[in-house]
């Protein structure tokens, strides 16, 4: 449809032009690609499969030799890395849904004619999601030690004693960080997608006596699917990556340990234990569960699609 | 439409799961890259050295030496946040500054790394100024990779009214301790004798030092580790003690919780090196007057104090005029004028023969009811005995250390447990570096 629109210019590309300027239009995007996303993978797959030894007391300086696999036998055989995988899946079990039912109910909300001042709260939901996360995380950190914290002692003022930071809640208050976070964000691209939803349809449903209910889980819903598909996928690998809150957290808490998620464990690796080989392995090893992962939840979606639309022939 | 949508849809997908399932591989190649030193000729007769360097009033020290020295200007960069943990990386880039200020902890990895130059040379006149301990610190395999500058003699501040007004005599041995421990915890069941951060290796490492026990050492030309060894089983079963009759909290030190428990007076005392004390003033306005300083418990039929690590200027791989900056180096921790900066306003504890000597550390503090604390603190130094060794891998071991110790102040093992996990976990990496480790 846009073919329309650039057609008076077309006459200019004719002949060599028109064969080099899809090339020119697209190099900037291939160049960065290549750049920051392409060659960093290489060089990272490459540095996992070496190391760097030394030999007696070390002094006498190292080298770098080819390993093999050797750092993914180690990274397979840490207990501790493999349990971070177990902590961030757990997490995004919980998380995710979560945060996709509050942001998709939110997003029918303000897409409903039922709310008042939608702008105003559309912003307001919408305003953590601008907060870095390194400040989110900060803040909530001072929200969550008793001493410092208002809710803390707004609790206990009532007799309850919360303590957000205990090694069984913490992964939780980070969920919440996190969740306060991407909320607004998913809302946004929800309430976009709905807008785009023709209007005739709703009409449609109406008039066979669907409520306002029924019409946003009916109709709605699965009209935005690809955009809820689109957000879901984002989060789950932004759970898979999780690092700035706890490793923030980290700072006021003793319960949040230097393998606490995947990536942390790769910094861990790389910066504290000074083993960028490793961390190498760890890193491409994280690559790959995040593309599994996403290739599983893309498969689940394209069978219940295909369900979906057997179903009505 | 309808026949090409799905499938260009899915193709479309696909594509976006494998870009963003590969950005976390991506983030990471930025952080590993080979090592290697850059290599300039600069024969020309004036230097510019870059430093790093986080002690304050080294700007004013450098100024100083930048007028009385034309042909070597010094370049000063303040290290904030995380500067630390880029000096590597800047290092291997070819982009680091020629000096940086650097913990004696981590100098063995640099060492091996061949991140540092052996200025030997350029110093070797300078040893008879420092003490034995800290230039042994600076030195591996007979060579000299830096100067010291400030240690961290240990000594233990306490509330002076609290344990008066519950009759408790100041502990002057671990056994003591407990007892005080006990009886304070007795009188008052609101009070602790300490806090037990499980974060703070520092802590940790003074006891070890006290204990003449070392976490690495070198016998027949390979490493030995002793993070695990009966010395620091005695005192991870001291804390066990504590922590098991709830005698101490678990409070991660540094934080906001802490400084709130410091200044609720819910902690009777603090074992600590010689830079504490002002940090203690700093962060416990409120409690003003009611600390003082004694010296750290000692164990039984011992007078040994602990030092829970210092700090070294280094001259980097990339320095183009290692004779220049080692000059500088020396000068700036060495020199007889520069000795009561470093100490009044930098607040290092010196490690040299002539800050040592110099009144600048005799002052009267306010915050401790007018007591010298530093007189404990030389004393502590004098007291400190030689048998700490600094070793490669040390961020290894701190990380398994505080890592398991978190969950031992939760109960979920003892300290003993931990010990033997952080050992193993040395002990594993320093194999797979292909350093020769006795077991």
């Amino acid at each position: 449809m846009t073919a329309a629109r650039v057609s008076p210019s077309r006459r200019r590309f004719s002949g060599a032009g028109r064969r080099v300027a899809p090339y020119v239009f697209i190099a900037p995007f291939v160049v960065l690609f290549l750049a920051f996303l392409v060659a960093p993978i290489v060089i990272a797959v490459v540095n996992s499969l070496f190391a760097t030894r030394s030999s007696g007391l070390g002094f006498g300086g190292s080298e770098t030799v080819f390993a093999g696999v050797d750092n993914y036998v180690v990274a397979f055989a840490d207990s501790d890395f493999l349990t971070s995988f177990g902590r961030v899946l757990l997490f995004g079990i919980v998380q995710v849904p979560v945060m996709m039912m509050i942001a998709a109910g939110l997003a029918l909300m303000f897409d409903s004619a039922l709310v008042r001042g939608r702008r105003f709260f559309q912003f307001a939901v919408f305003l953590p999601y601008a907060v870095p996360g390194v400040i989110a995380a900060l803040l909530w950190g001072f929200l969550y030690q008793p001493s410092v914290s208002p809710i803390v002692q707004g609790l206990r003022a009532i007799g309850l004693d919360a303590d957000f930071l205990a090694p069984g809640t913490v992964l939780w208050s980070i969920a919440n960080v996190a969740t306060w976070s991407v909320t607004g964000i998913n809302m946004i691209i929800l309430f976009a997608a709905l807008q785009t939803v023709p209007r005739e349809m709703y009409e449609a449903a109406r008039l066979d006596g669907a409520g306002e209910l029924r019409i946003a889980l009916g109709v709605k819903l699965p009209m935005i699917a690809p955009a809820i598909l689109l957000t879901t996928l984002s989060s789950v690998i932004g759970t898979l990556q999780l690092f700035n809150e706890p490793q923030v957290m980290q700072t006021v808490t003793s319960n949040i340990s230097s393998d606490y998620t995947p990536n942390m464990a790769i910094y861990a690796a790389s910066t504290l234990a000074k083993n960028p080989n490793l961390a190498s392995a760890m890193a491409v090893i994280l690559g790959v569960a995040t593309l599994i992962v996403s290739v599983i939840i893309l498969r689940i979606n394209n069978r219940a699609t295909r369900t979906a639309t057997d179903g009505l022939h | 439409m309808n026949a090409t949508t799905p499938n260009r849809r899915r193709l479309l997908r696909t594509a976006a799961a494998v870009v963003l399932g590969s950005l976390s591989v991506a983030s990471l190649a930025a952080c590993s890259s080979g090592s290697g030193s850059s290599s300039g000729g600069e024969a020309s007769g004036s230097a510019e050295i870059s430093f790093w360097g986080w002690v304050p009033g080294l700007e004013d020290l450098v100024d100083q030496w930048n007028e009385e020295n034309p042909d070597v200007q010094v370049d000063f960069h303040r290290m904030t946040g995380d500067d630390g943990q880029k000096v590597e990386a800047a290092v291997d880039a070819g982009a680091g500054p020629d000096l940086v200020q650097l913990s004696t902890h981590d100098l063995p990895d640099y060492v091996i790394s061949d991140r540092v130059q052996d200025i030997t040379e350029f110093v070797s006149d300078e040893e008879g100024n420092y003490t034995a301990a800290s230039w042994a610190s600076v030195s591996f395999d007979g060579k000299v990779y830096g100067i010291p500058q400030g240690i961290g003699p240990s000594g233990m501040m306490y509330r002076e009214d609290i344990l008066a007004q519950y009759g408790i005599p100041v502990p002057t041995t671990w056994d003591e301790y407990l007892e005080a421990a006990r009886a304070l915890h007795a009188a008052n069941p609101e009070l602790y004798i300490a806090n037990m951060s499980p974060t703070e290796f520092g802590q940790w490492v003074q006891e070890v030092s006290q204990a003449e026990g070392s976490w690495y050492s070198i016998e027949d030309g390979a490493w030995t580790v002793g993070i695990d060894d009966e010395k620091s089983r005695a005192i991870a079963e001291r804390w066990q003690t504590l922590l098991d009759e709830g005698l101490v909290t678990t409070e991660q030190m540094w934080t906001p919780e802490y400084w709130a428990l410091v200044n609720a007076g819910t902690i009777a005392t603090i074992s600590y090196a010689a830079w504490f004390p002002s940090q203690l003033a700093l962060n416990a306005e409120e409690t003003s007057g009611k600390w003082r300083v004694a010296p750290m418990p000692v164990n039984a039929g011992s007078s040994n104090q602990g030092d829970s690590g210092g700090a070294a200027v280094v001259v980097l791989a990339g320095a183009k005029d290692p004779g220049a900056a080692a000059e500088f180096a020396a000068w700036l921790n060495g020199a007889d004028e520069t000795q009561e900066t470093l100490i009044t306003v930098g607040g290092l504890f010196p490690s040299t023969t002539n800050g040592l000597a110099s009144d600048a550390l005799l002052q009267e503090s306010e915050f401790y009811g007018g007591q010298v604390v530093n007189e404990v603190f030389i004393e502590a130094a004098e007291n400190t005995p030689a048998t700490w060794t600094e070793g490669p891998n040390f961020g290894t071991a701190t990380t398994a250390l505080t890592d398991e110790f978190s969950t031992v102040v939760n109960g979920e093992q003892t300290f003993v447990q931990a010990l033997e996990k952080a050992q193993k976990a040395v002990v594993d990496d320093l194999k797979s570096r292909g350093l020769s480790v006795n077991e």
